[in-house]
């Protein structure tokens, strides 16, 4: 009986299930995304080398959230440290110019010293202060090739060499050049710390811990965990909003969805309690086509959210591709099914509470 | 509570005292039934006919807990209705009353089979297939049973709707008109259908109907007017 209701109406049938699969789809690709930015920008400053990370007091995990407060003086003195193998300042700018971009002003020497050196893909390194670096992702996203130039931060650069994606940022400059452009001359938002041995690195921070008291001090095998969605200001938000966002949709096609459905099914209603149908009985029959519905678009908004996630490729190819894990897919089967059932809910007493007199004498 | 039925003394299956219902209240108030005293005995065939408005069908819905009385009391089966409340009526129609209508009544959805077997689903007994292949070959229902509604005349769909009123063994048909929109052949072929469950199966059976000669089917006629039982004549 529930399967014949839901199909009975086929064209509503689809429209409320493609609302429930479009909020689970927003659900899935929002997180998906977010997530994948997160990790893809954890991966990549994970991908330096170093084995630990030196900002200033209080600074956020999230470099571009850090200004340049430290001198760069401060890696000579690190290089100094007992366990200290190499030292790299990097400044940090984000770039707003035709597309929202890190990039990176480095000391070429040291931070091959701490990086191992890029790989090339095609050009040179950097040598000039008008010199800039992007790697493969950037340069297939915006077909960008060695010699030509590429406006960044308000300044024609000239792409010196395409280098493999993977180590911070997607853009490299000359660190003087990058201070210079951002008045933070010998200034550094991070240095990057690599030891003598992977295994000294505690003992390497408990040196840099002496050195620069209240500074941060992080070992990088941790970084990829400190990048949750918690940890950046608004992200959080901004997810609960897309989810709520998601949630309404769900819940207002499938209020109307149901509320439509009763009203035309009244006589029905009133048949079912003249045969001594329980308004439990009844209200079961509206709250299972209601999770029929629910479960039909969840399926369709999971393969919707793969076909979203391809598309996404498509079209912004310097995008990591959307993380859909299994654990999200259960939650937004969850928040389908549970804002599915709260829209059903008004229909559902109002079906279950009908007169049978009345509902039979319904035309 | 006993009455005397064709030389034999019998518990009566339905019995109503003083049965008013009352719509609207204050100057508003209409009375659809005033002081209605009825008896039915199991095995009876009851015809109640009237006029249009007379209050027909509010008996009817209050005697089978459709409807609440306003005063008076309803004994079906030897329950009070009046002091029921809503759940122990819906679970009284369940087991003990079964209802046809007039517009058959039959979910658009469901093919006549499903129609049938959906009120042994809330009977609570599940499908019992002896007893509907003995509903479904008594009324001539075998080869009709995978079709929609709409796949079925006037006549087999008030088949199926009398199928489905006795598919689970009710103390208590009650019929509201069920002959009023069939034409003169399907109609005859309800009426025998439903004497013959009368008479073969003892089914007690309350029909309305506007009809004389389908009330002649039954073995007792009620005239009712104005909210009130005025006569009644036993064939």
């Amino acid at each position: 009986m529930i399967s014949q209701n839901v199909t009975h109406r086929p064209v509503r049938t689809f429209v409320t299930m493609i609302a429930v699969a479009l909020e689970v789809t927003l659900v899935i690709i929002v997180i998906g995304v977010t997530s994948a930015l997160l990790m893809d920008s954890a991966k990549r400053t994970e991908g330096v080398g170093a084995d630990i990370m030196v900002q200033p007091p209080s600074a956020s995990v999230f470099l571009g959230f850090t200004g340049a407060p430290m001198p760069v003086a401060i890696g000579t003195k690190l290089q100094q440290l007992q366990y200290v193998q190499a030292v790299a300042p990097v400044l940090t700018q984000l770039n707003s110019v035709n597309s929202l971009e890190m990039v990176w002003g480095i000391d070429p020497a040291s931070f091959r010293a701490v990086s191992g050196g890029f790989v090339y893909y095609s050009g040179r390194a950097l040598q000039n202060a008008d010199d800039i670096l992007v790697d493969d992702v950037y340069a297939r996203a915006h077909k960008a090739r060695v010699g030509e130039m590429l406006h960044v931060l308000g300044h024609d650069f000239h792409i010196a060499g395409v280098v493999e994606h993977g180590k911070g940022a997607r853009l490299f400059v000359l660190l003087s050049t990058l201070q210079q452009m951002s008045g933070a001359t010998d200034k550094a938002t991070v240095f990057f710390v690599k030891c003598d041995r992977s295994d000294h690195t505690l003992a390497a921070m408990d040196k840099v811990n002496q050195l620069l008291p209240n500074y941060t001090v992080r070992p990088m095998k941790d970084y990829i965990q400190m990048f949750t969605a918690s940890n950046v200001p608004g992200l959080a938000a901004l997810r609960t909003v897309m989810i709520a966002i998601a949630v309404s949709i769900g819940f207002l096609v499938i209020f109307l969805s149901m509320y439509t459905t009763v009203n035309e099914r009244t006589r029905e209603i009133g048949v079912l309690k003249s045969l001594g149908a329980s308004k439990l009985y009844v209200a079961r029959i509206i709250l299972s086509e209601t999770a029929l519905l629910c479960v039909g678009g969840f399926v369709v908004g999971i393969g919707l959210s793969f076909l979203v996630r391809v598309l996404i490729r498509l079209l912004f190819p310097s995008l990591p591709q959307a993380l859909i894990t299994l654990e999200w897919c259960v939650y937004a089967c969850l928040i389908a099914v549970a804002g599915g059932l709260l829209g059903a809910l008004y229909p559902t007493w109002m079906a279950s509470r009908k007169d049978p007199v009345e509902a039979l004498a319904y035309e | 509570m006993a009455k005397r039925c064709r030389g034999l003394r019998l518990e009566l299956i339905l019995k109503t005292e003083n049965l008013w219902k009352i719509y609207g209240s204050g100057k508003m108030e209409v009375p659809a039934l005033q002081g209605v005293n009825v008896e039915v005995a199991p095995g009876e065939f009851v015809s109640i006919m009237g006029p249009s408005g007379c209050g027909k069908s509010t008996l009817l819905h209050v005697i089978g807990g459709l409807a609440k009385a306003s005063r008076g009391r309803v004994l079906l089966d030897g329950n009070d209705l009046a002091t029921m409340n809503d759940a122990e009526r819906t679970s009284l129609r369940r087991h003990k009353v079964g209802f046809v209508f007039q517009k058959f009544n039959l979910l658009p959805t469901l093919d006549a089979r499903h129609n049938i077997t959906l009120a042994q689903h809330i009977h609570g007994n599940g499908y019992d297939p002896h007893r509907f292949e003995l509903v479904t070959n008594l009324l001539g229902l075998g080869a009709r049973l995978n079709h929609r509604p709409s796949e079925l005349s006037g006549g087999e769909q008030q088949r199926v709707a009398l199928a489905r009123a006795i598919i689970s063994e009710p103390k208590i048909v009650l019929a509201d008109e069920p002959t009023g929109n069939l034409d003169t052949k399907s109609s005859d072929a309800v009426l025998s259908l439903l004497r013959h469950l009368n008479r073969e199966l003892g089914q007690t059976i309350v029909m309305i109907t506007h009809n004389p000669e389908a009330a002649t089917y039954g073995n007792r006629v009620l005239h009712m007017r104005d909210g009130m039982v005025v006569d009644s004549v036993v064939h």
